[in-house]
């Protein structure tokens, strides 16, 4: 699913859904996540694959991890300045990506 | 396709592939960016550039080697929980990217050419430049010391072969055999390093029945990063194997003599060690140093925004190299900050859109075998640094459990962090 879609004569992209994420915020943001999770959704034992998950477990999961009512230093730190907007497009983007 | 900047800005969204909007780049067929340093930051920035600007930009890396052994994780290898295979890496996997390999040392920076002057002579011109040359060592930082006995006195903190010597004077070292590991001061690539280093060197020890051989660390700070959790863990698993000597005790580091072995410091002469491991005082890489990039303190000040230098809007410093705020020097570190330099480079060069600036790292250390722990945080641009805007650390005691589940993420760090950086 993409969010955004090309109007008028090819010049701007439009938000087409007041639901989908920013991905171009998204596609910024993840990189600090594809430092630690492949994005081409492989994972090892420790860090799992964030690739492909419906868009709201993926916001609920990021949620829980700022409210610290879901425990990990790292994704604790990490999501204390997420905004929602900013949780929304990481979920579009990372959603979007899938197993290569 | 007729398009002009006034429209672009109306509309809200620049296309990354419009050049229209950068006058660094008019009346010139491709802008180009030239990064210095095949590192975690350079490699990283020249893949990030390559990938999200899709052919509009130019790229070229700039690396004298063909290969790079991480120096993170090469304690493991000292450990020998890895092989040094595992650590070296190429930059092949870059060039599908759009990445152009220059096997060159970058000697200097002509500033006001735009131009990055190579070992053979010729220039490389750029429109903005990623300056990610790491750290060289202080040479003359302590006496007696110096880069004509580094074999003899190994630093083993630029990794490759030095790595390795390291590892071979560490498996000759008798049972009953002292070690001594002259710590930097700050600031120094990898805060944690060394003490990670020296529980890496217990655990080889004691691994092989050599419980009677004891390492001293002589360090010129007052504490070390992680230091509640590197003490609780050698006095766990290697007791009376290990000396921490701070400043108020030691009194100074006076000197090192290479033929005999020695350590003298104001409090005790350390004679005849099997192994004396000296990782001297660093700056900057030296192109840094010698193209005005740097400050009194030996590093290269930037703009927290965007990584700029705060010499040159032309150019991007990053990792070991700069002055990062709170950020340690670390390699995760530079990683984070060539994203953020990646980004606004596109946005200079392309009109590419850009965003607030956001900084991470995690920095992993293994004290013994399935007991590692870490320490990291989340950083923003604040009051003219990068600052931290959340940190976080492992705490003593924890169960085996936790310890041993910090270990399998060091681990699959390491091989998703490598992709992100080499392939």
């Amino acid at each position: 699913m993409l969010g955004l879609s090309l109007v008028g004569p090819g010049l701007f992209l439009v938000p087409q859904a007041q639901a989908a994420g920013d991905r171009a915020l998204g596609e910024y943001l993840s990189t600090t996540c594809v430092s630690c999770h492949r994005p081409d959704g492989q994972s090892a034992e420790g860090i799992p694959s964030i690739i492909g998950w419906p868009s709201d477990q993926f916001v609920a999961v990021l949620k829980a991890y700022r409210d610290k009512t879901r425990e990990h230093q790292i994704m604790n730190s990490l999501t204390s300045s997420l905004s929602d907007a900013d949780m929304d497009a990481l979920a579009e983007y990372f959603g979007s990506l899938s197993r290569k | 396709m007729s398009i002009n900047r006034r429209q672009v800005i109306r509309g809200g969204v620049g296309f990354g592939a419009l050049a229209l909007a950068a006058p660094a780049v008019i009346g010139q067929a491709k802008p180009r960016a030239v990064v210095i340093g095949g590192g975690p930051g350079g490699a990283t920035a020249a893949k990030y550039i390559a990938k999200d600007s899709q052919g509009a930009i130019d790229v070229v890396l700039v690396e004298p080697t063909r290969e790079f052994t991480t120096c993170f994780h090469s304690n493991l290898y000292l450990g020998g929980y890895r092989d040094f295979a595992s650590i070296t890496h190429g930059y092949d996997k870059l060039v599908p990217y759009g990445v152009r390999l220059n096997h060159q040392l970058a000697n200097t920076i002509d500033r006001d050419k735009k131009e990055v002057v190579l070992a053979d002579g010729s220039r490389l011109p750029y429109d903005r430049l990623v300056v990610s040359p790491g750290i060289d060592l202080k040479y003359d930082s302590v006496p007696g010391w110096g880069q004509e006995f580094e074999e003899t006195m190994p630093h083993a903190w630029k990794a490759g072969p030095q790595t390795q010597l390291l590892k071979r004077r560490l498996d000759a070292v008798p049972d009953g055999g002292l070690i001594v590991m002259v710590a930097p001061p700050n600031p120094y690539r990898c805060p944690p390093g060394p003490y990670e280093r020296a529980s890496m060197m217990l655990h080889v020890l004691k691994s092989t029945g050599r419980t009677k051989a004891k390492i001293i660390i002589v360090d010129p700070k007052e504490n070390f990063s992680k230091q509640a959790l590197f003490q609780e863990g050698w006095e766990k698993y290697y007791p009376g194997m290990i000396e921490w000597i701070g400043p108020k005790i030691h009194d100074g580091i006076k000197s090192v003599d290479p033929k005999t072995n020695t350590v003298v410091t104001g409090f005790e002469t350390y004679k005849d060690a099997a192994l004396v491991n000296v990782i001297p005082a660093q700056t900057a890489g030296k192109i840094a140093l010698n193209a005005g990039l740097a400050n009194q303190t030996g590093f290269c000040p930037i703009n927290p925004e965007n990584m700029k230098s705060a010499q040159d809007a032309n150019i991007f410093i990053l990792g070991d190299a700069c002055i990062a705020g709170d950020m340690p020097k670390s390699a995760f570190s530079a990683n984070s900050q060539a994203k953020v330099a990646a980004m606004m480079v596109r946005g200079d060069l392309t009109g590419a859109r850009t965003f607030p600036a956001r900084y991470a790292n995690t920095c992993w250390s293994l004290i013994e075998t399935d007991d590692a722990v870490k320490v990291g945080g989340a950083y923003e641009p604040k009051d003219g640094k990068i600052a931290a805007a959340s940190t976080f650390i492992s705490q003593t005691g924890e169960t085996a459990d936790v310890r041993k589940q910090t270990q399998a993420e060091n681990m699959a760090w390491y091989s998703a962090f490598v992709t992100d950086v080499f392939a």
